[in-house]
């Protein structure tokens, strides 16, 4: 019986190996002309929708113009997003709906929950690079998140940056932080205040309000009483930044008003209404009507899109931009698209030209971009129009 | 047809399953939930997961709103105080998930006690209110200790099966499933015994509960704790699947998430608790199916999102309409039309 049973068996052994062999280079001829996937766990709904649906169309954008253009090494780019209600729960089932239904090479997050939530399963699959909506200072850090980026500076970053344009604009100015009681508000407060010593700048109040508060006129007193030259507002979108705002001009405060990325959108800045001429924050791209500068695509944003698209949407845009060059780059190191590889690929990333949408070259050499610049809201004209120039914080 | 279920003792009556076609029923749903796992993608495997971790706080819940009539909102933060106990157990010292899922619950439990004091004066809406303050305290007791880790929270690592990590929904399933039923299955005995007719008979009428002899002070308590006892494992688990525990992850709207959940699925029944935390958690997935189905790619996906959500809502509204004792009614009805099927129908 055994011996009847061994040369068949050796027999199916070799047909199978053989049929491997013979079905090898198709399999990897398919590999090779595999789609890429960008997948992506939007916030369509929910309180973030407002960002969402910008990050949706730029990433969208890029992605079709890519493959118009004739994608990456023949590869064609496949865009597949997924609505998450900006809920972390949510937000994962999105993930593994998408990498089950696709192999999947780099995928948008849509929060800082998210991102640290899918974190153990990206190491453990290694195989895909992801970036985000989220600027969590604690992303910042390539040993514990080494297939994350963020596409711009972290918070702590980007309140350095506001803070580099203070020094210069008044030195020893005093500069009061107010922030939401939140993971998002509390993130840049510390190393921020540190920062700012070191500057030569004096932190005479921290003042920190409770997420969504609405009534802050006793915080607006306590402001008022440190009499900073400047404030700069952390953790919020919108509210309870106006009221800060008029309520602070009413009672004769001189400070002048800075916010970070999420509130510094144009709609929601213009938002804020007359009382709040020359609200500065940071920006670490431009916006869509700056032409003070070349933007060779920006100048195709605006031939595609000829209405005001939103600086959530360039974020889009420019992740998709950088995920893209990632790939190309490790395609063109004959590397497979992994991971460990991609971040590889965009950690090479030197002095690249975004066509104008961030106003000086990057360079990745970590998990950031620490550049930015300070516009200032001019109401009349209902633009944001620069009032620094582009600030590395590497340099 | 069903036929032949003559009881002759008061144990046959009271028993759980009471029907060969039950018990042959309940086979194949086991079976099924042994075979799911090797047939069903990452995907599917996540959603049973969330699915079996909801169950678990939802039936925590109907004990003590469906049961006893005490209506409470602070379901989320009995899940959040068992989900940081099981992170610190296992990041500081290490100890077993099992001991720690139980330390989780036994915490929750001591926090539901607590809490539960004002329900011996107030009740209902008001009752609702004061367990609000649950949310609010243990959120910034989280974000503010230092033993919680503020408000990055803490990273939590997979829990350790004799040295095999529980690091995917595939693994992670077969801890929370059978947990889970364990969870359901204790709950659904309870009200066999003295203590879960103690419940019922306060929820009927307090005042006439203790006139029956019934302690109130020791049995609203009582099932303040066994709820958050549920909710406290339910929130161990959360931290094993989810392995990142913030003073955000854990919600008022959670608390409400479950109470929908309970009214949705029919309170005062444990199917309903079940079924409740399956429709809240899955009818919204399966919308996002059922656009994806539709043509038009990424564009009809945003345009449609919104009307999912509203589509949702409607769902909800429709059931309390039109069905206000919940899908477990639906699911009673509908075995009732089958037991003389095909003679009367």
């Amino acid at each position: 019986m055994h011996k009847t049973l061994q040369p068949s068996l050796r027999r199916r052994a070799l047909v199978l190996a053989a049929s491997a062999a013979l079905a090898a280079p198709f399999a990897a001829q398919a590999q090779s002309n595999e789609d890429i996937v960008i997948g992506g766990s939007i916030p369509m709904t929910g309180v973030f929708a407002f960002a969402g649906v910008g990050i949706n169309a730029g990433m969208a954008d890029y992605v079709k113009m890519v493959n118009d253009a004739g994608g990456i090494k023949g590869r064609k780019l496949r865009y597949v997003p997924e609505d998450t209600g900006y809920k972390v729960d949510v937000s994962v089932a999105a993930y593994k709906k998408i990498t089950s239904q696709n192999k999947v090479n780099l995928y948008y997050g849509d929060s800082t929950g998210f991102a640290k939530t899918i974190n153990p399963e990206l190491d453990r699959s290694g195989q895909i690079l992801m970036a985000g909506a989220s600027f969590a200072t604690e992303l910042n850090d390539p040993a514990k998140f080494p297939n994350q980026f963020l596409v711009g500076p972290d918070y702590t970053e980007q309140i350095g940056i506001l803070l580099k344009h203070i020094a210069k604009e008044k030195p020893g100015a005093k500069v009061a932080f107010v922030y939401s009681d939140s993971e998002f508000g509390r993130d840049p407060i510390e190393a921020s205040e540190a920062a700012a010593k070191k500057l030569g700048l004096t932190v005479p109040v921290k003042l920190m309000t409770p997420a969504g508060s609405v009534d802050v006129s006793t915080e607006v007193i306590k402001l008022r009483r440190a009499a900073p030259d400047y404030t700069i507002f952390h953790g919020y979108i919108l509210a309870p930044i106006p009221e800060f705002v008029q309520q602070g001009k009413q009672m004769g405060m001189t400070s002048k008003w800075m916010g970070t990325f999420w509130t510094m959108d144009s709609s929601t800045v213009m938002k804020m209404g007359e009382g709040a001429d020359g609200f500065m924050g940071v920006m670490p791209y431009r916006y869509y009507y700056d032409t003070s500068a070349k933007a060779p695509m920006l100048d195709k944003i605006r031939a595609l899109r000829p209405e005001y698209q939103s600086t959530a949407y360039t974020q889009g845009f420019l992740t998709a931009m950088l995920f893209t060059e990632a790939a190309k780059r490790t395609l063109e190191a004959g590397k497979p698209l992994d991971g460990k590889n991609l971040k590889a690929a965009l950690n090479t990333i030197k002095d690249f030209d975004t066509g104008g949408l961030i106003g000086t070259p990057i360079t990745i050499s970590g998990n950031s971009i620490p550049v930015g610049r300070v516009y200032k809201a001019d109401m009349k004209a209902q633009k944001m129009v620069p009032a620094s120039d582009w600030i590395n914080l590497s340099k | 047809m069903r036929i032949g279920t003559l009881k002759e003792s008061y144990i046959a009556d009271a028993a759980l399953f009471d029907s060969r076609t039950q018990k042959t029923w309940l086979a194949i749903g086991a079976a099924l939930l042994l075979l799911f796992p090797f047939v069903a993608s990452d995907y599917w495997l996540y959603l049973a997961c969330l699915v079996a971790i909801n169950v678990a706080s939802a039936s925590g819940l109907n004990i003590l709103t469906g049961y006893t009539g005490l209506v409470s909102l602070g379901q989320a933060a009995f899940m959040g105080l068992g989900a940081y106990t099981v992170a610190i157990l296992e990041t500081r010292l290490g100890t077993h998930f099992l001991l720690n899922l139980l330390a989780g619950g036994t915490v929750a439990m001591l926090g539901g006690l607590i809490v539960g004091i004002p329900s011996l004066r107030v009740k209902g809406l008001y009752l609702a209110i004061a367990t609000i303050a649950a949310s609010f305290i243990t959120h910034f007791l989280f974000a503010n200790l230092k033993l919680t880790g503020g408000t990055t929270g803490l990273s939590v690592p997979p829990a350790q099966f004799f040295g095999l990590p529980l690091d995917t929904s595939f693994r992670l399933y077969w801890v929370i499933v059978p947990v889970m039923l364990l969870m359901v299955l204790g709950a659904a005995n309870l009200f066999r015994t003295r203590v879960g007719r103690a419940f019922i008979a306060i929820r009927d009428r307090d005042i006439s509960a203790e006139v029956l002899g019934i302690p109130l002070l020791r049995y609203k308590l009582l099932s303040f704790g066994l709820s958050s006892f549920y909710a406290g494992v339910a929130g161990g688990l959360w931290a094993y699947f989810f392995r990142v525990v913030t003073p955000e992850s854990f919600p008022l709207l959670m608390s409400i998430f479950f109470l929908a959940a309970i009214i949705v699925g029919g309170m005062g029944s444990i199917l309903g608790g079940i079924l409740g935390a399956i429709f809240m958690t899955m009818v919204p997935e399966l919308l996002k199916l059922i656009v994806d189905l539709l043509p038009g790619g990424t564009e009809m996906t945003v345009f449609l999102s919104p009307v999912r959500t509203v589509v949702f809502g409607l769902l909800i509204v429709g059931f309390l309409v039109f069905e206000p004792h919940g899908l477990a009614e639906v699911w009673r009805r509908t075995r009732r039309f089958f037991h003389l099927w095909p003679f009367r129908n």
